[in-house]
C-alpha cells in the first residue's frame, strides 16, 4: 500500500467519527468531550475480540458498537435532561474514566504501552464505502424531521418541547448515533494502523473533531466533509510536528469563528437536484 | 505505634486533601466568576493558569526570585493573559451577539492553543520549581508531618479569598461585577460600562488562575498539560451549583479531599473512574448541584 | 345547551422558594370559548399558563384536561393531548424559515423510526411532503403566505407573532394558550391580531385561554375573565361585570382606564 492510500484511508475513517460530531455538536449544539473515548472503546473492543477471542471482524465490530451505544445511553440518561454544561462535563469525565480503565487493565489491553499486532483487515474499499454510507446516513437523517428538530432544540429547547418534541429522547438518539459512529471509526482505525494506545483517545481528539465541524460550517454537511479532508490532510502534507499542527488548527478556528462564525461553507450544500431533474425529465420523455 | 500512627496518617491526608482542595477552589472560583458574568464555561482559564505557572517557574528558576515575587509574577501574568484571551477569543463574538456555542468553541480552542505553546517551548517533559524556593519543606507536629508547600497553598488561598470578598463587597468595580453576574443587560442599562466590568472580571479571574497555577506548580510539578486541571474547577463549579461562589469553593475542597483519599486507597490510575461514577450518581440525585438552584427557564 | 368544560384548573398554587406566584387559582375553559386572565405584571398570569402547558408542575392543585389529570405531564405530552401555546417573549428558532419552523410542530406525528431516515425510505419523504402542504395551509391562514421561505428572525415583530400562532395551530390543538399576544405590537397590529384570533376561534372552534394586561384585547375577545392580582384571584365574570366591579377598578383597572 502506498503512503498516499494509507493516509487517505486514515482520513476517511476519521471523517466517519467527525460526522458523528457533526450530528451531535454541529446540528444539536451538544459538546461531547468524551467522543474520542467512544472511538477508543470501539478500537479496543474490536481488537481484543478479534485477536484474543478469535471472533470474526464484522461480529466484533457490531459488539463494539453495541457497547459504545449502551455506555452513551448511560451517560446521556444522567445528563441530557439538564444543562448542556453538565453534558460536556459528564462526557469529559467519561472520557477520562475510559482512558484510565484502558490504561489500568494491563492484562487485557496492554496498558499504556498499547495493544499491537492487530491484523490489517481494513481494506481501502471498506474505508471509503463506509465513509460514503455514513455520509448518506447523515444526509437522510438531516433531511427528515429529525434535522429540523435538531435545529429547533439547539435554538430553543423550551419552545420545541411545547410544540410536542421530546427533546430528551431526540438528544439521546443523536448522542447514541454519534457514539456508534465514533466506535465504528475506532474499529476500522485499529485494523488499519494495527495498533491502539489509550493516550490517542483523549479529549484533545474530541475537541479536534469539534474544531473541524466549526471550520467547515456546523450547518453544512458538505462543509464538514470537505473541512475534515482539508484539516486531516494538511498535517500530512505539511509535516508539522503535532504541537505545531494543533497550534495552527487553533489559530485557524479562532480566525474563522471571529470573522466567519458560520464556518467556511455556511449553510451551503452540494445539491443533487440538477442530476435528479435530469433523470426525471428523461423518465417523462420515456413515458411520453 | 499502631493507633496513633493511623491517626497521624489520616490527619496528614486530610491536610493534603484540604490543600489540594484549596488550589481547586482557587481554580473553581476563577472559573465560576467568568461563568456568572458571561454564562459560559471558560475553559481558557486552564490555559491562563498553565502559562502563569510556567511564568512563575521561569521567574524562580532563571531569575532566582524569592517566593512572594514569584507568586506575584504568576498573578500578573494570569491577569494580562486573561485579558488577552477575552480580547482575542470572546470580545468580538460578544459584540456580534454570537451564540453561546461559539464561546464554548473558542474557549476550548484557547486552552488547547496555550497548551501547545507550552509543549513547543518546554517539550513534553516535567519540570519543577527550584527546591530552594520554599526553604523549610516540612513541619513536624509530634507524629504528624505537614508539608510546608501544602500549608502555603492553604494560607495563600485563604488570603486570596479574603481579598476577593473585600473586592466583591466593598469596591465599586467588585459591586459592578456582582451586578453583572445577576443581569448583564440591566447592568448596561444602568449606565455601567459593561466592557470595563468584563475586563475587570477577567483580571480578577486571571489573578486567581495565576495564583492557583503557581501554587499547584510548587506543590506538585509542571507539565504542559497542567492547564487541564481547569476541569477540576469545572467539576466543582457545576457540582457546587453554578452561581454561588461559596458553593463552588466548598465543592472544590470536597473534591480535593475526595481525590487525595481515592489516590491513597485505589491509586491514581483508577480514581478518575470512581470520580466519574460519583459525578453521574450525583447528577442523577441532585440535577442542579449542591446549592440546588434550579435554572428553570422563564417563559 | 351547556358547553362542556375542557380544562378544569382546581386550586392551583405555585411557589418559587418563599414566593407565592399563584395562590389557589380555580377556573375553567369550556368548549369553543375564549377566556381571559388579566392582571398587572407579577400577578401570576404567565405562571398559570406555564403550569397548564407543563413547563413546571403546580405546587398544589390539579389541572384536568378532558377528564385526565395533566398537572404532572411534560410539555410535549401535554402538546400531544391537544394543548398548544405561544410565548410572551417570542420564542422562534434561529436560522430557520417560517415553513421549517412550523413543520417542526408535526415532527412527533412522524410515522417512521430514525433508522428509516438513514436509508431514506420513501415514506420519510412522503411524510415531509404532506407536512409541508399542511404547514403552507397554516401559514396562509395567519396571513403570511408570501413569507413561507423567509428566515423568521428577519421578519418584523408583528409577523413573528403570527409565526408563533401558526406554529401553535400546526399542533392541531383543541385548546390554544396565548401569552400576551399583543405585547410589543402597535395599535393597528393589535387590531389585526384580534381579528385574526376571532377568525381562528370561529373557524376552528377552538377553546382559547388568553393572557393580556391590555383591556381592549381582553374585552373584545373574551367571554369570561379572571382578574389576578399578586397571585390571587380577585374577581371573575363577563367583560361587562368586570368593567363594573369596584374591586377590580380599585386594584387594577382604575389606572388603566385613566391612562387609556
Amino acid at each position: 500500500m502506498t503512503f498516499y492510500i494509507t493516509v487517505a484511508i486514515s482520513i476517511a475513517i476519521s471523517s466517519i467519527a467527525v460526522l458523528g460530531t457533526f450530528m451531535l455538536t454541529g446540528m444539536n449544539g451538544l459538546f461531547s468531550l468524551g467522543q474520542a473515548a467512544f472511538m477508543g472503546l470501539g478500537a479496543y473492543a474490536t481488537a481484543i475480540l478479534v485477536v484474543n477471542y478469535g471472533l470474526p471482524f464484522p461480529l466484533a465490530i457490531l459488539i463494539a458498537i453495541a457497547l459504545a451505544i449502551s455506555l452513551a445511553f448511560f451517560v446521556g440518561y444522567a445528563t441530557l435532561r439538564i444543562r448542556q454544561d453538565f453534558f460536556a462535563l459528564a462526557t469529559f469525565g467519561f472520557g477520562q474514566a475510559m482512558i484510565a480503565l484502558l490504561t489500568e487493565t494491563v492484562t487485557i489491553t496492554g496498558g499504556a504501552m498499547g495493544f499491537s499486532n492487530i491484523p490489517r483487515l481494513t481494506s481501502p474499499a471498506l474505508a471509503f464505502i463506509s465513509l460514503a454510507i455514513a455520509i448518506f446516513f447523515v444526509w437522510g437523517f438531516r433531511r427528515s424531521h429529525f434535522g429540523k428538530d435538531s435545529l429547533a432544540i439547539r435554538s430553543n429547547e423550551l419552545a420545541a418541547e411545547v410544540e410536542g418534541i421530546n427533546a430528551f429522547k431526540h438528544k439521546m438518539i443523536v448522542f447514541v448515533i454519534s457514539a456508534g459512529f465514533a466506535a465504528y471509526a475506532g474499529a476500522l482505525m485499529a485494523f488499519h494502523i494495527s495498533y491502539v494506545e489509550p493516550a490517542t483517545y483523549g479529549w484533545i481528539l474530541s475537541v479536534t473533531w469539534i474544531i473541524i465541524v466549526f471550520f467547515g460550517g456546523r450547518d453544512s454537511l458538505t462543509g464538514t466533509v470537505i473541512g475534515a479532508i482539508i484539516l486531516l490532510a494538511a498535517p500530512e502534507a505539511l509535516r508539522f510536528t503535532t504541537a505545531w499542527r494543533i497550534l495552527v488548527y487553533c489559530v485557524i478556528i479562532l480566525l474563522i469563528i471571529n470573522l466567519r462564525p458560520r464556518g467556511l461553507f455556511g449553510t451551503w450544500e452540494i445539491s443533487l437536484k440538477p442530476f435528479l431533474r435530469f433523470f426525471k425529465s428523461k423518465k417523462q420523455q420515456e413515458a411520453k | 505505634m499502631g493507633v496513633p500512627m493511623q491517626f497521624s496518617i489520616i490527619l496528614q491526608q486530610v491536610v493534603n486533601g484540604l490543600s489540594l482542595g484549596a488550589v481547586y477552589a482557587l481554580i473553581a472560583v476563577g472559573f465560576a466568576l467568568i461563568f456568572n458574568v458571561l454564562k459560559f464555561s471558560n475553559f481558557a482559564h486552564g490555559g491562563v493558569l498553565g502559562i502563569s505557572a510556567y511564568a512563575g517557574y521561569i521567574a524562580a528558576n532563571q531569575f532566582k526570585l524569592p517566593l512572594i515575587p514569584v507568586i506575584l509574577v504568576g498573578m500578573v501574568t494570569g491577569a494580562i493573559l486573561a485579558v488577552l484571551v477575552e480580547l482575542i477569543a470572546f470580545r468580538w463574538i460578544r459584540l456580534q451577539k454570537g451564540q453561546l456555542v461559539y464561546f464554548f468553541v473558542t474557549s476550548v480552542t484557547m486552552l488547547m492553543l496555550l497548551e501547545q505553546v507550552l509543549i513547543i517551548r518546554f517539550g513534553a517533559s516535567f519540570e519543577s520549581y527550584p527546591y530552594t524556593l520554599v526553604k523549610v519543606r516540612v513541619l513536624q507536629f509530634g507524629d504528624v508531618t505537614i508539608s510546608v508547600t501544602y500549608l502555603l497553598s492553604l494560607i495563600s488561598t485563604i488570603i486570596a479569598f479574603s481579598g476577593l470578598i473585600y473586592v466583591l463587597k466593598k469596591t465599586k468595580i467588585g459591586i459592578a461585577i456582582r451586578a453583572a453576574s445577576n443581569d448583564l443587560t440591566a447592568t448596561s442599562l444602568m449606565g455601567i460600562n459593561v466592557n470595563m466590568v468584563i475586563i475587570a472580571a477577567f483580571i480578577v479571574s486571571g489573578m486567581l488562575g495565576g495564583l492557583s497555577g503557581v501554587l499547584y506548580g510548587i506543590s506538585a510539578s509542571l507539565s504542559p498539560q497542567i492547564g487541564q486541571i481547569v476541569v477540576k474547577g469545572f467539576i466543582a463549579s457545576v457540582l457546587g451549583g453554578l452561581g454561588s461562589l461559596t458553593g463552588v469553593a466548598v465543592a472544590a475542597v470536597v473534591l480535593g479531599v475526595l481525590e487525595v483519599f481515592l489516590i491513597s486507597t485505589i491509586g491514581s490510575g483508577l480514581s478518575p473512574v470512581v470520580i466519574f461514577l460519583l459525578m453521574v450518581v450525583f447528577l442523577l440525585v441532585r440535577p442542579h448541584g449542591f446549592a440546588g438552584v434550579s435554572f428553570s427557564d422563564k417563559a | 345547551m351547556e358547553k362542556a368544560i375542557v380544562i378544569d384548573m382546581k386550586n392551583l398554587t405555585k411557589k418559587f422558594g418563599g414566593l407565592c406566584a399563584v395562590n389557589d387559582f380555580t377556573g375553567h375553559v369550556k368548549e369553543n370559548q375564549i377566556i381571559g386572565i388579566i392582571g398587572p405584571n407579577g400577578a401570576g398570569k404567565t405562571t398559570i399558563l406555564n403550569m397548564v402547558s407543563g413547563i413546571y408542575p403546580p405546587t398544589q392543585g390539579e389541572i384536568i384536561f378532558k377528564g385526565k389529570d395533566i398537572s404532572k405531564l411534560a410539555p410535549f405530552q401535554i402538546n400531544h393531548l391537544g394543548i398548544a401555546r405561544t410565548f410572551q417573549n417570542i420564542r422562534l428558532f434561529q436560522e430557520m424559515t417560517v415553513l421549517e419552523t412550523i413543520m417542526t410542530a408535526y415532527s412527533w406525528r412522524a410515522p417512521y423510526h430514525f433508522l428509516e431516515t438513514f436509508v431514506s425510505l420513501p415514506r420519510v419523504a412522503r411524510f415531509e411532503k404532506e407536512t409541508k402542504e399542511k404547514c403552507l395551509h397554516w401559514i396562509e391562514k395567519v396571513g403570511l403566505g408570501n413569507e413561507a421561505h423567509s428566515i423568521t428572525q428577519s421578519l418584523p415583530y408583528g409577523m413573528q407573532r403570527r409565526v408563533e400562532i401558526a406554529r401553535a395551530l400546526a399542533s392541531e390543538p383543541t385548546v390554544l394558550l396565548l401569552d400576551e399576544p399583543g405585547a410589543g405590537l402597535n395599535q393597528s397590529e393589535i387590531h389585526d391580531l384580534v381579528d385574526l384570533i376571532q377568525g381562528l376561534f370561529t373557524e376552528l372552534s377552538l377553546s382559547i385561554m388568553l393572557i393580556d394586561h391590555r383591556m381592549d384585547v381582553i374585552m373584545r375577545l373574551c367571554e369570561w375573565i379572571y382578574v389576578q392580582d399578586f397571585g390571587k384571584n380577585i374577581s371573575q365574570g363577563t367583560p361587562e361585570q368586570i368593567q363594573k366591579d369596584p374591586i377590580v377598578i380599585k386594584a387594577y383597572l382604575g389606572e388603566e382606564i385613566i391612562n387609556a
